[in-house]
């Protein structure tokens, strides 16, 4: 695409004047293509001085006691630093091992583990028996998701992770995934996880599911493995 | 440190800093960026949605967006603001054009909505004060032009809508605009 193709979209994409398809492949392009990026961002820049002409408003204080709960449930999801041209199958390999050698470890010290080592590892596995994704969580608001296959999630969705701490707390989401990376997630304050607690990732509605809990299409699930006691 | 939505109203918040924070997990952050820009955020989506309950969704759902998407602003690609800007309008465009947000308005009040939206697009360029290039450009363009950019920008009407306002056809709307929007960026290059 010319420079100027690549502005004229920029500029229908920041007034909203594309298609429903061709908006979510440019809001998803946002994240991978530099070039995009930037050129969304002049044409940001370039209205909304428009944005500064509208009437400021009083802010009624309940807004903040009605955004601050939500805050919880939409963790924000940090990418970690991987290679990106790194192949996914590549990854799959020292990741799997790492898990098996984590549950031998686990197994001969008996729990006794260090610290900077997660609690548990789930393996989750796509219907099929692929191994899709490996969690590892680290009890106490920390955990960790890497993908050790290429997963497809359709337009308009995005995976989200989810746990089930008991039946009586039902499942909770652990974060919404941009994109098929490894990522940080931030888990609200649970128990500490159990041997055999179940992870998941399913397919959601872009932004995460909008009742709190699972909706979609279950992408892949697995059981936890204890590796160390807290 | 600074209590929760205290700071010095001289020191303007450095929200690219901000947003940094936010990304980081620091709640702390996205108040002030609610206290420094809600006002302003508000003011947009209810001059788009014009219905205030409507316009207090949108801040609030876009405010857990930021919270959410911090991650991905890039200094590099613009400013914070315009990020921030962006975020907002998205989410007021979402609620415009999903059909299911505005099922229970009776049909006097969208009327009502819909005079409200396109008169707040009459609103004089003067508003956007002397300093700023983007008046000069704006005042330049042809009318025709001018009044369908506006209409997207500040109403958020779609293609066909813009049409239908401006009793053209579909494709003389999408040209229309693309003219004016050529010319804006060249005038402001």
């Amino acid at each position: 695409m010319s420079g100027e193709d690549l502005d004229d979209r920029a500029d229908d994409f920041v007034l909203g004047l594309l298609e429903d398809r061709a908006e979510t492949d440019a809001a998803e392009s946002l994240a991978t293509d530099p070039a995009w990026a930037a050129a969304v961002g002049r044409a940001r820049d370039k209205l909304l001085p428009l944005d500064m002409t509208a009437e400021e408003q009083p802010l009624a204080a309940h807004l903040w006691t009605s955004i601050r709960p939500r805050l919880r449930d939409a963790a924000p999801v940090v990418a970690l630093p991987v290679a990106r041209s790194e192949s996914k199958r590549r990854r799959f390999v020292p990741a799997a091992l790492a898990a098996c050698i984590g549950l031998l470890a686990g197994a001969l010290l008996g729990g006794s583990w260090f610290a900077s080592e997660p609690v548990v590892i789930a393996v989750l596995l796509a219907e099929d028996g692929t191994p899709t994704a490996v969690v590892e969580d680290y009890g106490s608001t920390e955990a960790h998701i890497r993908f050790v296959s290429d997963v497809e999630v359709p337009q308009n969705r995005q995976m989200q992770v989810w746990t089930l701490p008991s039946a009586e707390m039902g499942p909770v989401s652990l974060g919404v995934l941009s994109g098929a990376d490894a990522a940080a997630l931030n888990p609200p304050r649970l128990p500490l996880p159990n041997n055999g607690q179940l992870y998941e990732i399913t397919l959601e509605p872009y932004g995460g599911s909008t009742t709190g809990r699972p909706t979609g299409t279950i992408l892949a699930k697995g059981l936890a493995a204890r590796q160390r006691d807290g | 440190m600074n209590a929760v939505g205290i700071r010095d109203r001289e020191q303007p918040l450095d929200l690219a800093e901000a947003l940094s924070r936010c990304a980081r997990n620091d709640e702390v952050a996205l108040r002030s960026i609610l206290d420094a820009e809600g006002g302003k955020m508000l003011g947009v989506a209810q001059r788009m949605l014009q219905r205030r309950e409507l316009a207090e969704e949108a801040v609030q759902d876009c405010m857990v967006q930021i919270w959410r998407m911090a991650h991905q602003f890039r200094a590099s690609d613009g400013s914070a603001r315009g990020w921030i800007f962006a975020v907002l309008r998205n989410r007021c465009l979402n609620i415009l054009r999903d059909g299911r947000r505005l099922e229970h308005l009776s049909p006097e009040d969208l009327t009502a909505m819909q005079d409200a939206r396109l008169h707040a697009t009459r609103q004089p360029l003067d508003a956007l004060g002397d300093r700023v290039a983007l008046k000069d450009c704006l005042a330049a363009l042809e009318p025709k032009s001018r009044r369908a950019i506006l209409l997207a920008y500040i109403g958020g009407f779609t293609h066909g809508e813009i049409a239908a306002i401006q009793s053209i056809p579909l494709g003389t709307a999408k040209a229309w605009i693309r003219r004016g929007l050529n010319h804006l960026r060249t005038c402001l290059s």
